[in-house]
């Protein structure tokens, strides 16, 4: 098999075994909501600028790490052993990050949907709201392609939620810092134009976290 | 003997940096022109004829007052201003009368004095109540320069003053720290290509020099959010290279937690190795290649993270090079001796399971 249907074929079983057991996402996006409706309660539907973005950006990081810390099926050892001579460490990596960057992207996408919802639109409108929500879905790529990488290690680690936490937080904290002064600058009113290059630095940090996860996790991945 | 030399060496490089970084005086600078126009007003003083008090920090001003000398710049313009009483080291009183029209509102003070040599004070006078004329000219000067003539000294930095000796203790700490996880990261690749099967004798090198590094980096941040406690006004600022540093430990951090939290040595020696170069380049990206793209409060950033050639003058490169090396020296002494201690005590745990 080439590695491209390899991957087609990972990223197919694993979300076959998403859907197949639905718990997993609705619990996911039930947190998701619930900490919302946890913002809206505390602030109403008038939350000031900054703390709508401050809100917003840290129910957007806790939903994905939140999601990401599902123990993943094909971690089980007996699976491992068997995938360890199948397919290229590389293209499971792949499979891997591109199913979190769906699922990030979903779990954002309701996450940010739930808080125009909730907590209103005063601050974005139109275009800005589309631009805002490209950020958010830069972000979820992001965080996809590190923790894609820091789940297998804290998987293999056994180490669980707290130990994703550890290693992972602080390596996301440069992404978070981007995307809030990305999410202020758009509520200030600072035209899309002036303040897009924080959409590519995000862009060059998921590539720079992807291809440091491409070289090492084979090192990983093999006993 | 060798073995020994460069320890020696070291601790005489540290002993040295101590002694001169606390021992020697800081140069002269100028804080203020205050302006003392309302008692003069009082005293029924004309309106364009106000007088200024000049506050100076570590001048001598006091022995031989009559060749303190005040000059007033603007591009091309300079002007003198009559001293009217120097009232100690530190203060002098100065008069101040210009014509109806200046080139500008904004000027730039110069002090000239046998001892302290030139003082400058940017944008140290700003005239109220004039009116502008760019064409206007003034008095041409006529005036002798004295070269300074003071012992060894740091140079004085605006705001910085006596803080610039933190450049001996926090800068090295970081030096030192790129170091030890550069050995550790080193470390990590020899543990990673070597064949299956082989030893986690790199992964205990790995371990040690993190360890020592950590406590580096600790210093590093102590160092720094005590200065900036002094300088900026607060223990935490919200700055690039600030963010970077912290991250930077906390990323450390979690690769002691990491290995902590793994029982099999092999594992553990592989994952922590995996860690360890994540965590290196991260390092290498937050704190070698954002802060050039970046604008930072940070003394010699935004724009270029290294020491810039204009605030480092020849006293502080006399203490801060061998500070660096001397730092060096220690961190690499000390990553030594965790590392045999890492290695007695395997041994005893082994001799303990037999």
């Amino acid at each position: 098999m080439s590695a491209l249907s390899n991957i087609r074929f990972l990223l197919q079983h694993a979300i076959r075994v998403e859907l197949r057991n639905r718990h997993g996402i609705a619990g996911l996006l039930v947190f998701a909501v619930a900490a919302v409706y946890t913002c809206y309660q505390a602030t109403g539907t008038h939350a000031e600028q900054e703390s709508w973005n401050a809100l917003a950006w840290v129910v957007l990081l806790f939903a994905g790490f939140n999601a990401v810390s599902k123990p993943w099926a094909d971690d089980d050892e007996g699976v491992r052993a068997f995938l360890v001579h199948t397919v290229r460490p590389q293209d499971w990596l792949i499979a891997r990050t591109l199913y979190y960057m769906l699922l990030l992207g979903t779990v954002s996408t309701v996450t940010f949907a739930a808080f125009l919802l909730f907590l209103g639109m005063d601050h974005l409108s139109g275009w800005t709201a589309v631009h805002y929500y490209t950020g958010v879905l830069l972000t979820s790529t992001a965080l996809a392609s590190l923790l894609a990488m820091i789940q297998a290690l804290a998987s293999r680690a056994g180490g669980g939620f707290s130990l994703i936490a550890v290693l992972g937080l602080p390596l996301i904290i440069p992404v978070i810092l981007v995307s809030t002064r990305y999410g202020s600058d758009l509520m200030r009113g600072i035209a899309f134009g002036d303040t897009a290059h924080h959409l590519l630095f995000l862009a060059t940090l998921s590539a720079g976290f992807s291809a440091l996860g491409y070289i090492l996790f084979p090192y990983l991945w093999r006993d | 003997m060798i073995q020994r030399s460069w320890k020696i060496g070291g601790i005489a490089l540290l002993a040295y940096v101590f002694w001169t970084t606390f021992t020697v005086p800081l140069g002269p600078g100028l804080l203020e022109l205050r302006n003392l126009e309302r008692a003069a007003v009082v005293d029924g003083l004309d309106r364009k004829v106000s007088a200024y008090e000049l506050i100076g920090l570590g001048t001598h001003w006091s022995s031989r007052p009559d060749d303190l000398s005040v000059v007033l710049r603007k591009k091309e313009n300079l002007t003198a201003l009559p001293v009217v009483e120097v009232i100690d080291d530190t203060h002098a009183v100065i008069g101040l009368t210009l014509h109806d029209a200046v080139p500008s509102r904004s000027w730039d003070v110069l002090i000239n004095h046998p001892v302290d040599g030139t003082l400058f004070l940017q944008n140290g006078l700003f005239l109220d109540g004039v009116s502008v004329d760019e064409t206007a000219t003034l008095p041409a000067l006529a005036l002798t320069e004295f070269p300074s003539d003071l012992p060894h000294h740091f140079p004085f930095q605006p705001r910085i003053f006596e803080t610039i000796r933190n450049l001996m203790l926090h800068v090295p700490m970081w030096f030192t720290m790129f170091l030890l996880m550069g050995i550790a990261f080193v470390a990590s690749i020899r543990q990673l290509s070597q064949t299956a099967g082989g030893s986690s004798l790199f992964d205990l090198r790995a371990e040690a020099s993190v360890q020592v590094g950590m406590v580096f980096g600790v210093l590093g941040l102590l160092t720094g959010s005590l200065w900036a406690r002094y300088t900026w006004g607060a223990w935490w600022v919200d700055d690039p290279q600030l963010n970077g540093a912290l991250v930077t430990v906390l990323v450390y951090a979690g690769y002691l937690i990491l290995r902590g939290s793994v029982e099999e040595e092999r594992l553990k020696a592989r994952l922590s190795a995996v860690y360890n170069l994540f965590a290196f380049v991260i390092l290498m990206i937050l704190l070698m290649v954002l802060p050039r793209f970046t604008e930072s409060l940070h003394p010699g950033k935004g724009g270029n993270p290294g020491f810039n050639s204009y605030d480092l003058d020849s006293s502080l490169r006399a203490v801060f090079y061998p500070a660096v090396l001397g730092w060096m020296l220690l961190g690499t002494w000390m990553y030594r001796i965790r590392l045999q201690a890492t290695h007695l005590n395997q041994k005893l745990h082994r001799l303990n399971d037999q």
